[in-house]
């Protein structure tokens, strides 16, 4: 008994130390590996060039890594005299940012470029912001891209991040259901026709309108951020602004469609939750309002109602209002930890600015390009899995709307904010049918 | 008499196993309907939530076969943390067993005071000092290495808790004797004491493999590199507020459940063979 | 008895060189603390005390300053109230549910009438091997809200309502709870049973000659000389119960539970030292935790008098 053990433990002492013996050798061994290790993202692109900068990049995200490894290679072809060999990390979307901001805390540790989501981005910019100004690569530029999307990354003039997208909002209906209430979607144009034919989705196919999110602030900061005023979560100035008009509007309207059934809470509470995705994925509600890059929860995780769905824009709060806004994003920066910032500057700059780096996020993305110029191209309306989802008038729909698209406002509070609406004020509101008002006087209070 | 004994307790025995049945269900409960999910496509956890229908035309290894595609990194990830494991749970015993024994079986000053550092350590979640941490882990150069990982948290006061409460309740006549043989303090620790507690290693070492495979938060900030990682690690970067991966973070999560199955039943014997070891002290 | 032999020792080893003194018995303790000594300064003094230092300064890139008690008077703030509460609350519980159940449970499984004792110790173990990332998926899916979620499901069809499980903060809490007795339980088990094998047959066997019957037994002798275990065991759960976070933020995806039912301490340090980038103030809440853990274990000290019970 006791020599079996002994045996069985020297033979995974020697499995061990093989396996160290793979993997400690890194110098030698990570241009092995690097084809099944790490994403291509290591950047075998330009191996036999020997001046190649050495460039590494954090996300959260595997698909931009992918974008630029691509991105990194187009490059790399164009550019033989200045080559770049990229090294791209994924990590848990709350800790590449949890790490970024140590290292930039810290002044040391961080990598020459990373990507920070938006509601994130906030902490970034807080006294000295410790990323690089890319005026001198968006400037120039400016004319031919949606500014709104610029400024939510800028602090006192300087602009510190470049989005993957516009974000531009739209409607999302599933014309299966609508086609059984006898609804058409063409003939919602405000929210009022939305809550008139979500009954008549309700009388007739006992199905809710929508979802409304409970612990995301996605539904209503769109619903928000579309009216003209200049105010949203936050006031234009940068204070809290959940007490405000055009918060209060939005929230007694979503309670009341609550409270007729024409709306329901979102399984799980988000558009992101499982429950949502299995629950709308097997027509559970008829329509929904989110980013355009929500386009991709629909391909990858209802694929049940592919062919079902329409995008069309969203419903204005009164006729000839806007019927968008550009929501959600994530900036790439470049922080000041970076040793070749021109060459990361240029990189970026074609990558994300340039015509062919714009039409690139659709392609390789399936996101509304930063560059309403590019909307037209022809490329724009290639079959790919979205246009087979959706049909191919998903561009038609944006350039519908190109001049609609309201901007929001991004400050320090916006993290509280936030966290305020997730927690308290749509939980209070939505499900618990407190007083709006009260609710929103409350939970604006306590964030001074 | 055993017989008797045995006839007496028979209802008892019935209840006893009645009781762990159940107990055995609740805990097995989740487990397998997350390996019966591994063998489904992710879409269907998507489509019906978790259940434990096994539809014969679902049924499926592509989960599988991805993880192991030379495009995904988990084996990687899967040498990183079995190495890691290992020293870890190597260097973590055999220091923290020095420094338990020592409070338990020695009277010196600051022994007390000792011991209160320890529960401190043990009171502080990482949380409050990942910053300073951080810096630390710069300026040693431990970061992106897994020396990073394993130095900051091997002297352990968990097991340094554990190990002098079960010696403390080690009978001492042993250590005189010793004495009086001539074996030197650090002989009595190595030949007579580890013997004697080898209980505690074995549980010890089960748990320290546990929390090191586990481990979650540290590794985190100190690696960067994806061929760097460890499997928690990786499997949590498959989750993104855009999404999450089920393909590979649900085969990928019964996959890793695997070797620390191995490390406990491994030691789950020695544990009992030790029992009878203790048993010849008497 | 024990001091003529340790003169002895001295004298046999004491006198020839250095060496020999390192391997004296006053000096050997302090080589074998040593390990904990250098690891304590550098790992933890260290980043404890910036920490400390960290929660007085408003820590902003480029231009942190001291702002005295400004983080703590921040901290007097209701949110803040409940994180405390619900880990008070959190703690107590696990308390309460993990220390006497998996002792009875070791006990049992240590009884002679017990049959698969093996398999049972290995079976209730299994959950520990999952990672909080994997089980907390797994729980959020089971207590889902939907009717077709395992949870709603199973009590459905025992003719009750179908029900929010983390929508309300008491069924929210029993969710946390049940996660966190399918983790622990087999642990603490495993605790237990480490110690029972400690209790030599003999002290039993003595007591079934005069008489005691199983309660007696159990109460009388299994349960005292498990002191130290239990003690073990009821520190690390005051600790954890304090410290859990994960847990929360994997049952609720987020850190978002509604109305905070599922905010604990931890989860706002994290909130607002780090999704809020406010360090300073997270470095208060780190403190404020620590204050409170230290006063318990003082306590706690003190009550079971963990230093006297030598000899």
């Amino acid at each position: 008994m006791r020599k079996k053990s002994l045996s069985l433990l020297s033979v995974s002492l020697v499995m061990t130390l093989a396996l160290s013996a793979c993997g400690g050798n890194n110098a030698n061994n990570t241009a092995n590996n690097a084809g099944k290790a790490t994403n291509e993202g290591s950047g075998n692109t330009a191996p036999t060039t020997a001046k190649a900068t050495k460039v590494e990049f954090w996300t959260f995200q595997q698909l931009h890594a992918e974008f630029y490894t691509e991105m990194v290679k187009r490059w790399n072809a164009a550019n033989p005299d200045k080559t770049i060999e990229l090294v791209a990390n994924v990590s848990p979307y709350d800790d590449v940012h949890n790490k970024l901001l140590v290292a930039l805390q810290s002044g040391s540790g961080a990598p020459d470029f990373a990507d920070i989501e938006i509601s994130k981005f906030p902490n970034y910019i807080k006294g000295e912001p410790q990323l690089l100004p890319l005026n001198d690569i968006i400037d120039p530029e400016l004319d031919n891209l949606v500014k709104a999307r610029f400024d939510i990354y800028a602090k006192e003039g300087n602009y510190y991040g470049i989005d993957y997208h516009v974000g531009a909002s739209v409607i999302y209906y599933n014309k299966e259901i609508l086609d059984k209430a006898g609804v058409n979607a063409d003939d919602i144009k405000t929210w009022d026709d939305f809550a008139k034919a979500g009954k008549v989705v309700l009388d007739k196919t006992g199905i809710p309108m929508t979802t409304l999110e409970t612990s995301e602030q996605w539904s209503m900061w769109l619903q928000t951020a579309q009216l003209p005023s200049k105010d949203d979560l936050l006031k234009a100035d940068g204070t809290p602004n959940l007490d405000g008009p055009e918060v209060t509007q939005v929230m007694k309207w979503q309670q009341e469609q609550m409270k007729s059934g024409v709306a329901v809470g979102a399984p799980g509470g988000f558009h992101h939750a499982e429950e949502y995705f299995g629950f709308m994925g097997k027509g559970g509600a008829a329509s929904v309002w989110m980013p355009l890059w929500y386009m991709g929860r629909f391909t990858d995780s209802m694929p049940d109602l592919k062919g079902k769905m329409v995008i069309r824009p969203m419903p204005a709060w009164s006729a000839g209002e806007p019927r968008s806004a550009g929501m959600g994003g994530t900036a790439t920066v470049i922080t000041n930890q970076t040793k070749s910032e021109d060459i990361v500057k240029q990189f970026l700059s074609f990558a994300k600015l340039s015509k062919e780096g714009s039409l690139a996020t659709w392609t390789i993305l399936g996101f509304d390009p930063l560059r309403s110029d590019v909307w037209n191209d022809p490329a724009m309306k290639a079959t790919n899995k979205f246009t087979e989802y959706f049909g191919s008038n998903i561009f038609d729909v944006l350039t519908e709307v190109k001049d609609e698209i309201e901007g929001i406002n991004i400050g320090e509070k916006t993290p509280q904010v936030i966290d305020a609406i997730k927690t308290q004020s749509n939980v209070r509101i939505l499900l618990d049918n407190e007083d709006t008002e009260k609710v929103l006087k409350d939970v604006n209070s306590g964030l001074k | 008499m055993k017989t008797a004994e045995e006839t007496k307790w028979s209802l008892n025995r019935v209840l006893l196993l009645l009781l762990f049945t159940a107990l055995a269900i609740f805990a097995l409960f989740p487990i397998i309907t997350l390996a019966i999910a591994s063998f489904k496509p992710a879409q269907e956890l998507l489509r019906n939530g978790l259940n434990l229908s096994l539809d014969k035309e679902l049924l499926t290894l592509s989960n599988y076969t991805n993880l192991f595609s030379p495009k995904e990194n988990y084996v990687t990830w899967y040498k990183n943390s079995v190495l890691i494991t290992f020293t870890f749970t190597v260097l973590c015993l055999l220091l923290s067993s020095m420094v338990g024994y020592a409070l338990a079986v020695y009277k010196f000053r600051f022994r007390n005071f000792l011991f209160v550092l320890v529960l401190i350590i043990m009171a502080v979640p990482l949380e409050i000092i990942m910053l300073p941490m951080y810096k630390l882990a710069i300026s040693f150069h431990l970061i992106n290495n897994m020396w990073g990982v394993i130095l900051p948290f091997v002297v352990a006061p968990l097991p340094i808790f554990f190990f002098r409460q079960y010696a403390g309740g080690l009978p001492r006549d042993f250590l005189d004797a010793a004495r009086v043989d001539g074996c030197t303090e650090y002989g009595i620790f190595f030949k007579i004491m580890m013997p004697l507690m080898a209980p505690a290693f074995s549980s010890m070492a089960i748990l320290q493999a546990l929390a090191s495979w586990n481990n979650f938060l540290w590794p985190l900030i100190v690696l960067n590199s994806t061929n760097k990682l460890t499997i928690p690690i990786g499997l949590s970067t498959l989750l993104t507020p855009y999404g999450n991966n089920y393909k590979i973070l649900i085969a990928g999560s019964v996959f890793a459940i695997i070797p620390v199955l191995i490390v406990f039943v491994f030691f789950q014997k020695y544990f009992i063979e030790g029992m009878t070891a203790g048993g010849v002290k008497g | 008895m024990s001091k003529p032999n340790v003169t002895r020792v001295k004298q046999t080893s004491g006198s020839t060189s250095i060496s020999s003194l390192l391997y004296s018995q006053k000096i050997a303790p302090y080589v074998f603390v040593l390990p904990f000594i250098i690891s304590f300064s550098v790992f933890f003094a260290y980043p404890v005390v910036s920490a400390f230092i960290m929660s007085f300064q408003e820590i902003v890139p480029g231009s942190s300053k001291f702002i005295g008690f400004d983080n703590y008077k921040e901290l007097w703030n209701p949110t803040f109230f409940k994180a405390i509460k619900n880990s008070t609350v959190y703690t107590a519980l696990t308390l309460l549910l993990l220390i006497p159940i998996p002792l009875v449970l070791a006990a049992f499984l240590n009884s002679k009438v017990m049959i698969f004792k093996n398999f049972f110790r290995s079976t209730l173990f299994i959950p520990a091997l999952t990672s909080v990332v994997v089980a907390g998926t797994i729980f959020r899916l089971a207590f889902g809200e939907l009717d077709g979620s395992l949870m709603n499901t199973f009590i459905t069809a025992l003719g009750l309502e179908k029900q929010r499980w983390l929508g309300d903060r008491w069924l929210g809490l029993m969710t946390l709870l049940i996660l966190a007795c399918w983790r622990w339980m087999g642990i603490n088990m495993l605790y237990f049973m480490a110690g029972l094998q400690n209790i030599s047959k003999e002290v039993y066997e003595s007591a079934e000659i005069d008489g005691a019957n199983t309660w007696k037994k159990f109460t009388n002798i299994t349960v005292p000389l498990l002191k130290p275990i239990t003690i073990y065991v009821f520190t690390i759960s005051i600790y954890g119960g304090y410290a859990m976070f994960t847990e929360s933020y994997m049952l609720w995806s987020g850190n978002r539970s509604p109305k905070d039912i599922g905010l604990t301490m931890v989860g706002y340090l994290y909130r607002s030292g780090w999704e809020q980038n406010n360090l300073g103030l997270g470095a208060a809440v780190g403190i404020v935790l620590l204050a409170i853990t230290f006063i318990i274990t003082f306590v706690q000290l003190n009550l079971f008098g963990l230093f006297k019970k030598e000899e």
